[in-house]
C-alpha cells in the first residue's frame, strides 16, 4: 500500500512518529482505487468489440457513465483527504500515555499473515488436498490471530478440515477438492 | 379469504418435520451469527448457498427465511451486554438497552427487545400475506422507466442516507456496479471488461462478491486490529429475561409505533433497516420529552422496544418486496435474489403464480421461524451471549475456511478463489477508511436491472431521454426520493449540532 507500509522499527513505535505528507493521508489509495476502477472502464469502453447491429443505447452505454462517475469520486475523494488527513495515533480507545503507540492504524504484521495463508491455501488446494490446505490455513491463521497452543492448535485445524471434507462427500455427496463438482450444476 | 387458504395450504408444507428441521437450523445459525458482533446474516446466507445446492428450493428457502430473521434478533444481543452491536440495525436499540443492562436490568432489555421483534416481524409478515399478492399485481404496472426509477432510488438512497459520507457512499456503489458490468452483455452479447479471460465471461458470481466483501474483508479487518483494539467486556446476567405487566404494558405502543415506522420501508430501497430504526428511536425520544418524567438517558424501555420492533419489521415487508416486485431492500435480500436465480426462479408478479408451493410455504415458515425465534433467544438469550467465549482466533481462522469452501463449491475453480482474495482485500480497505459496504452490495444487484431497464427504455423511445420521468409512479417515486434525502440531510445536520455542543 502507500508509505505507511514500511518496517517496524522498534523504538519508532515509541516516540513521536514523523509527519510527512502522506501520513495521515493513506487514504489516497482508495481515490487511486476508484480512479483505477474508472480507467479500467475506460481501457475497456474502447477496445470493446460490439457486436454489428446492436442497438443503441449499445453495451458501452452504462459503463462510460460509471466511469464518468468514478473520475468525479476519485477526484472527490483525493481532496477531501489532503483537506481532512486522519489524526496522528490510533483513535483515542485508550488513554493518552498508557497504550503504545503504533506507526500505522493497521497491523500489518497480523494482516500479512492471514493473507499469505489464504493465498497459499488457493494455490495449494489442487496439488495438495483440501484436508491438508485448510487446516494449514486455518492453523496459520489462528496463530496470526494470537492463539499459541503448540498440539491443540494443528490437531484442532486437522479434525476441522478433516470433518468438513466428511460431511461433505458423505452427507451432501460432492468431493473436494476434484472436478466432479462441475458435473453436478 | 383466497390468501388465507392458500397460506393453510404452506403452514402444511411448512410443518412436515424435515422443513420444521430447516426452520430450527437457519434460525439458530441466524441468532449465532447475529450475536457475534461483526458477523451478519448476509454472510450467512452467503455461506449457505453452496450448501442447499443440494436441497429442494423449498427446503433452502425456508432456511434462509430462519436465518434472515434470526440476525435480526441475535444482533441486539452483544448491543445490550457489551455496548457493540452485532449489526447496523441494532445500533439504536444499543444506547438505552446498554444503560438499562448497566442499571442491572439487562434481563427486562432482552427480553423487550426479543418481544419486539417477534410483534415487529409478526405484523409485518401479516401483512405481506395479504398484500403481496396486491403488490404483485401492481408491479404489472411497473414498465424499464418505473424500475429504473427504483434502482436510482436505492443507489442514492443507500449512498447517502445510511453512509457518514455521500461521497464514500458513492464510491462503494460505483465499485459494485463496475463488478456487476463485468461479463457478456445480456442485450447484445458483447464481451465486456473481461480481458479475455474465459473465467469471467458469465461475469463475477455473487458468491464470491459476497463471500469476499462482507466474510473475508471481515476477517482481514480483525486481523488487522485484533491486537490493537481493547478487550471489551461483557455485563454477566443471572436472571431469565422476562417483563413484568407493568412494563409490558410501558412497551406495547412502542413496540406498535416501531412497528408502524418499518413496515414501508421494507419496500422503499434505503439500503436495510438502519433508517427506520433510528426513525423509531428519535420519535420515542421526542415523546418521552413531553412526559412528566422523562425516562430516555437512563435507559428507557421504549428506547430499546421501537427501534427492534421496527428492523423485524422492515425485513418482514422486505420479504414481500422481494417475493412480489422481485426488488432487494438488502444485502441479505439481495443474496437471497442470487439464490432464488441459482434455482431458476425469477422473484417478481409471475412468481406468484408459477411457484405458489414456494411463495406460500416460504411465507408460512416465516412464522414458524419467528415463533421458534422468540423461544430460542427469550429464554436461552444469556446462553447465546456465552458465544462470545468462543476464542476469536479459532472463529475467524473458521470463518475463512468456510468462504474457501463456500467459493469453491460452487465454482470448483481456483481463479474464484483469488477473485475472492482481491475482493476481499478490497472489502478490508472499505472498512479500514470507513466506507460503508451496503452500497456495494447494492449497486451488484440492482446494477444488472438498472443497466437494462435503462437501456430497453431509451431504446424504445429512439433516445428521448423523458421517457425515464414519463409517469405518476416514476414521478412519485423521484419525489419520494427527495424526501428520504432531506430526512438523511436534516439528520446529519443535527447530529453534527449536537457533536458540537
Amino acid at each position: 500500500m502507500s508509505s505507511d507500509t514500511t518496517q517496524h522499527a522498534p523504538d519508532a513505535a515509541r516516540q513521536e512518529p514523523p509527519r510527512g505528507f502522506f501520513a495521515g493521508r493513506s487514504e489516497l489509495v482508495l481515490a487511486l482505487l476508484v480512479a483505477g476502477v474508472g480507467a479500467y472502464l475506460t481501457i475497456g469502453v474502447v477496445t470493446m468489440d460490439v457486436p454489428p447491429g446492436a442497438r443503441p443505447p449499445g453495451p458501452q452505454f452504462f459503463p462510460v457513465l460509471i466511469a464518468i462517475a468514478s473520475f468525479v469520486l476519485a477526484a472527490l475523494l483525493a481532496v477531501q483527504t489532503f483537506r481532512h488527513p486522519e489524526p496522528a495515533s490510533a483513535p483515542a480507545a485508550a488513554p493518552a500515555g498508557s497504550a503504545p503507540r503504533y506507526r500505522t492504524h493497521s497491523d500489518w504484521k497480523s494482516l500479512s499473515m492471514v493473507l499469505v495463508a489464504f493465498l497459499a491455501f488457493c494455490l495449494l488446494l489442487e496439488p495438495v488436498g483440501w484436508i491438508l490446505s485448510a487446516a494449514l490455513m486455518f492453523w496459520a491463521i489462528s496463530y496470526a490471530l494470537g492463539s499459541r497452543r503448540r498440539y491443540f492448535d494443528p490437531a484442532l485445524a486437522l479434525v476441522f478440515s478433516s470433518f468438513i471434507q466428511v460431511a461433505f462427500s458423505a452427507g451432501l455427496g460432492l468431493a473436494l477438492p476434484s472436478g466432479i463438482l462441475e458435473g453436478m450444476f | 379469504m383466497d390468501s388465507l387458504d392458500l397460506l393453510l395450504g404452506g403452514f402444511a408444507q411448512a410443518l412436515t418435520p424435515m422443513n420444521l428441521l430447516w426452520v430450527f437450523i437457519g434460525a439458530f445459525l441466524g441468532t449465532a451469527v447475529g450475536v457475534l458482533p461483526g458477523l451478519g446474516s448476509a454472510m450467512a446466507v452467503a455461506l449457505l448457498l453452496p450448501v442447499t445446492f443440494s436441497l429442494d428450493p423449498v427446503g433452502a428457502f425456508i432456511m434462509f427465511a430462519g436465518v434472515y430473521f434470526g440476525g435480526l434478533f441475535g444482533d441486539s444481543t452483544m448491543g445490550i451486554l457489551m455496548n457493540t452491536p452485532g449489526g447496523s440495525t441494532a445500533i439504536a436499540t444499543t444506547f438505552e438497552g446498554h444503560r438499562m443492562a448497566k442499571d442491572g436490568r439487562a434481563p427486562q432489555a432482552l427480553a423487550t427487545s426479543a418481544i419486539g421483534a417477534f410483534i415487529g416481524g409478526i405484523i409485518a409478515t401479516t401483512l405481506v400475506v395479504f398484500f403481496a399478492p396486491r403488490l404483485a399485481e401492481l408491479a404489472v404496472l411497473f414498465g424499464p422507466g418505473e424500475y429504473f426509477a427504483l434502482a436510482i432510488f436505492a443507489f442514492v438512497a443507500t449512498a447517502s442516507v445510511v453512509s457518514d459520507s455521500v461521497t464514500k457512499g458513492l464510491s462503494a456503489l460505483v465499485i459494485g456496479l463496475t463488478l456487476a458490468v463485468i461479463g457478456i452483455d445480456g442485450i447484445s452479447g458483447a464481451a465486456r471488461f473481461t480481458l479475455g479471460v474465459p473465467e469471467l465471461f458469465d461475469g463475477v458470481s455473487i458468491i464470491v462478491i459476497t463471500v469476499g466483501i462482507l466474510a473475508l474483508g471481515e476477517v482481514f479487518h480483525v486481523a488487522s486490529r485484533i491486537h490493537r483494539d481493547p478487550v471489551l467486556t461483557s455485563i454477566a446476567i443471572s436472571a431469565r429475561p422476562y417483563l413484568s405487566k407493568a412494563e409490558f404494558r410501558e412497551a406495547l405502543p412502542a413496540w406498535l409505533r416501531g412497528t408502524a415506522f418499518g413496515v414501508p420501508f421494507g419496500v422503499i430501497p434505503v439500503g436495510g433497516a438502519e433508517v427506520p430504526t433510528f426513525m423509531a428511536y428519535g420519535t420515542e425520544r421526542t415523546l418521552d420529552r413531553k412526559r412528566r418524567t422523562p425516562k430516555f438517558g437512563s435507559g428507557a424501555i421504549r428506547g430499546v422496544a421501537a427501534p427492534e420492533a421496527a428492523g423485524n419489521a422492515t425485513s418482514g415487508t422486505a420479504m414481500g418486496a422481494l417475493l412480489a416486485l422481485g426488488l432487494p431492500t438488502s444485502a441479505t435480500a439481495a443474496i437471497m435474489l442470487a439464490a432464488f436465480q441459482q434455482y431458476g426462479l425469477q422473484p417478481g408478479p409471475l412468481l406468484f403464480e408459477r411457484s405458489p408451493d414456494l411463495v406460500w410455504a416460504l411465507l408460512a415458515s416465516l412464522f414458524v421461524g419467528l415463533v421458534m425465534l422468540l423461544i430460542l433467544n427469550l429464554p436461552f438469550a444469556p446462553i447465546w451471549a456465552k458465544l462470545i467465549l468462543v476464542p476469536k482466533p479459532y472463529l475467524y481462522a473458521g470463518i475463512s475456511v468456510f468462504c474457501a469452501l463456500g467459493v469453491y463449491a460452487t465454482s470448483a475453480a481456483v481463479s474464484d478463489l483469488l477473485l475472492v482474495f482481491g475482493i476481499g482485500f478490497v472489502g478490508f480497505l472499505l472498512r479500514r477508511y470507513g466506507f460503508p459496504l451496503a452500497p456495494v452490495m447494492i449497486g451488484v444487484v440492482l446494477g444488472p436491472l438498472a443497466e437494462t431497464s435503462l437501456r430497453n427504455a431509451l431504446a424504445s423511445s429512439g433516445g428521448d431521454a423523458t421517457v425515464l420521468i414519463s409517469s405518476g409512479i416514476s414521478i412519485t417515486l423521484y419525489g419520494i426520493l427527495a424526501l428520504v434525502m432531506v430526512y438523511g440531510i436534516t439528520r446529519k445536520i443535527r447530529a453534527r449540532q449536537m457533536q458540537d455542543v
